[in-house]
């Protein structure tokens, strides 16, 4: 069992204005979804509007788990497109930090300057809760003190055409955004107020005939405790959203949430927010 | 607690391990003319691709063949234990979204499920991924989440990737030459790994090497350019987790990308890490070509080959060392006999993340 303490848990909106948040230095090249995971991790820091970037070492003892499963998908399609079009010298070498899938998460690192390790969860449906169980897993083997957890999709042309084609995902259209959860490992304490609990996660499932079995296992876990599905349409990002929204609830005197994020496809993992 | 190496499968282009082994133990370079994507787009003519197959979801392939074979000679049964597969990789299955961004096969859409490597959970760590599977893998274990852990890693190539390395280079280069002074930059390498870890417990005491521990790193400073003091933080944490000193190593298989910036930066910080001492120092990308996601895995289980023939074999493509690798004992022109105990096992990747990991015989 993974138990986790939450010490922010911010959702940030969709249409945020990035230069508003972080101030204008440093975006020029950042794809959408790097600015929106910015964005959420100034919020969770709590810092002012604008605040200047840190010149200080880097902290080994924060970690950074991102869970994004089309982050770089736009990037990755206008290098595609440049390069049919007009060959290599036509795309720009400031594009080549998207080129590879972990570039949200380095680009965090770098902007805050958090040294502790660094992962990028792309796993489907279900990214965002693998992040917080890995987030956990480094925490309570004491890879760090705080792990910061960024769930994040754009919302480019290329990532809602990809999303379309989810072969379990909702009908819904992909909804884009980022939400950031900075965590540590329980501590028993009151000083956090609320917990995020990661009981028997289990593996993802092996087989579509496993997944079935998984499904029936949420279904009557369902009876006892009423499951709250996260958002499928936000993606990689929805186990972070549906954290945060069960954060605000406890949070507020409501009672512990039981929450569950996946997809046929991906398989179905639950986390419990609150309670013990 | 370290855990213990039950088993594990490869694909280079090669072929699988002992293949690839003999390869790397007779100086073979498997660089060849990219038969899957045109020079004229990309500008890199060479690479180290595996033979045969369509060109899309190729590492899906690769990845599912290794995970199978490594989990059945480990004995492991995934209907009856509580089996994680972490899947490293850096470009995941992206060749499919540039085909369909551009027309062509594949522009009818997949599944977008396929991106990733489901069932297996997916880590995107850019070239030291499977590093950071083995890190998670083990911690996993330590904390009775899994009663076995099969980290993995895989890649093929992306035209996004290679024109960011068509972009820089001076040269389009024909080959890999780590640490070489002469050395012409990284070529992509496709290949696969599966590492089965179990528990080093008394219930599966068995004879496969330890992993000790991995150490792990954010550089925070550059995206794409390595720092000296990131990889140092790495490797120290290798250490400290594993209760050992650098004096004890045997043998370092680098990361050694033959790239202008990584060999110089990888070499001064070894030196300095080892502060006088000089295990043997080998590296096999001039032999495979640069396998991102899987180069971590790959050089593990090589060092588990080194360890059970007793042979290193040299660094392929290496004639004059680079100036900052002086002081490294680098196996050069020939294999050595040696039958290592202690390996350090490195892997950086951009976005500045850094894995380090420690194997050691039993």
């Amino acid at each position: 069992m993974i138990e986790l303490d939450v010490h922010a848990a911010v959702a940030g909106s969709a249409d945020v204005d990035p230069a508003a948040v972080l101030g204008r230095k440093g975006l020029f090249g950042k794809d959408r979804a790097t600015l929106l995971a910015l964005c959420a991790v100034h919020e969770a820091l709590d810092l002012p509007p604008k605040t200047p970037r840190s010149p200080a070492e880097p902290d080994p003892g924060v970690a950074v788990v991102v869970s994004s499963n089309l982050g770089n998908v736009g990037v990755v399609s206008e290098i595609a497109r440049g390069l049919r079009a007009d060959g290599v010298r036509s795309v720009s070498p400031m594009l080549a930090p998207g080129a590879s899938s972990n570039v949200i998460a380095g680009a965090i690192a770098i902007w805050f300057r958090f040294g502790g390790p660094n992962l990028t969860v792309c796993s489907g449906a279900g990214a965002g809760f693998d992040a917080i169980w890995l987030a956990g897993a480094l925490l309570q083997r004491g890879r760090a003190r705080r792990a910061v957890v960024v769930g994040v999709e754009p919302d480019d042309e290329d990532a809602l055409a990809l999303h379309s084609l989810r072969h379990a995902g909702p009908a819904e259209k992909l909804t884009g955004g980022a939400a950031c959860l900075i965590l540590s490992a329980s501590t028993g304490t009151s000083a956090a107020t609320a917990t995020v609990t990661l009981r028997d996660y289990g593996p993802p499932p092996a087989s579509p005939a496993v997944n079935a079995a998984v499904n029936a296992a949420v279904n009557a876990a369902a009876d006892a405790h009423p499951d709250t599905p996260a958002d499928s349409a936000r993606y990689g990002a929805a186990g972070v959203f549906a954290v945060c929204a069960a954060v605000a609830d406890v949070r507020a005197g409501g009672p512990p949430r039981h929450l569950s994020c996946g997809d046929a496809a991906d398989g179905f993992r639950t986390l419990r927010v609150g309670g013990s | 607690m370290s855990v213990r190496v039950a088993a594990t499968a490869v694909r280079t282009c090669f072929g699988d391990g002992p293949s690839t082994f003999a390869a790397l133990s007779r100086g073979a370079c498997g660089a060849a003319p990219l038969r899957l994507y045109d020079p004229a787009e990309t500008r890199v003519t060479h690479g180290y691709e595996i033979e045969g197959g369509p060109r899309l979801f190729r590492a899906s392939r690769w990845l599912t063949t290794c995970v199978d074979e490594a989990l059945a000679e480990a004995g492991v049964d995934r209907s009856q234990q509580r089996v994680v597969v972490l899947a490293g990789t850096g470009l995941r299955e992206l060749s499919a979204v540039e085909a369909l961004a551009t027309g062509g096969a594949g522009a009818e859409g997949f599944p977008a499920e396929r991106l990733h490597f489901g069932p297996a959970l997916t880590l995107a760590g850019a070239c030291s991924a499977g590093g950071h599977a083995l890190a998670l893998a083990q911690d996993l274990l330590e904390l009775g989440e899994a009663d076995a852990v099969v980290a993995a890693g895989a890649d093929a190539m992306t035209a996004s990737m290679l024109a960011m390395i068509g972009r820089v280079a001076a040269e389009p280069t024909t080959r890999v030459r780590p640490f070489d002074r002469d050395r012409t930059g990284v070529l992509l390498g496709e290949g696969a790994a599966a590492v089965v870890l179990l528990p080093d417990d008394h219930t599966t005491g068995g004879p496969g090497p330890r992993v000790l521990a991995t150490g792990l790193s954010c550089d925070a400073g550059h995206e794409t350019a390595p720092d000296r003091a990131g990889i140092l933080r790495a490797m120290r944490d290798a250490f400290a987790r594993a209760g050992r000193a650098p004096g004890e190593v045997d043998l370092v298989v680098a990361h050694g990308t033959g790239t202008e910036l990584n060999d110089p930066v990888e070499a001064l910080a070894l030196t300095e890490l080892m502060a006088g001492h000089a295990p043997l120092v080998t590296a096999i990308k001039g032999a495979v070509g640069h396998t991102s996601g899987g180069s971590a895995l790959l050089s593990l289980v090589m060092a588990t080959y080194c360890m059970e023939s007793g042979v290193v074999p040299h660094i392929v493509g290496l004639r004059d060392p680079l100036p900052e690798a002086a002081a490294l004992n680098l196996v050069r022109d020939r294999p050595v006999a040696a039958r290592p105990r202690l390996v350090q096992i490195d892997g950086f990747g951009f976005g500045g993340v850094n894995a380090v990991t420690l194997l050691e015989a039993t």
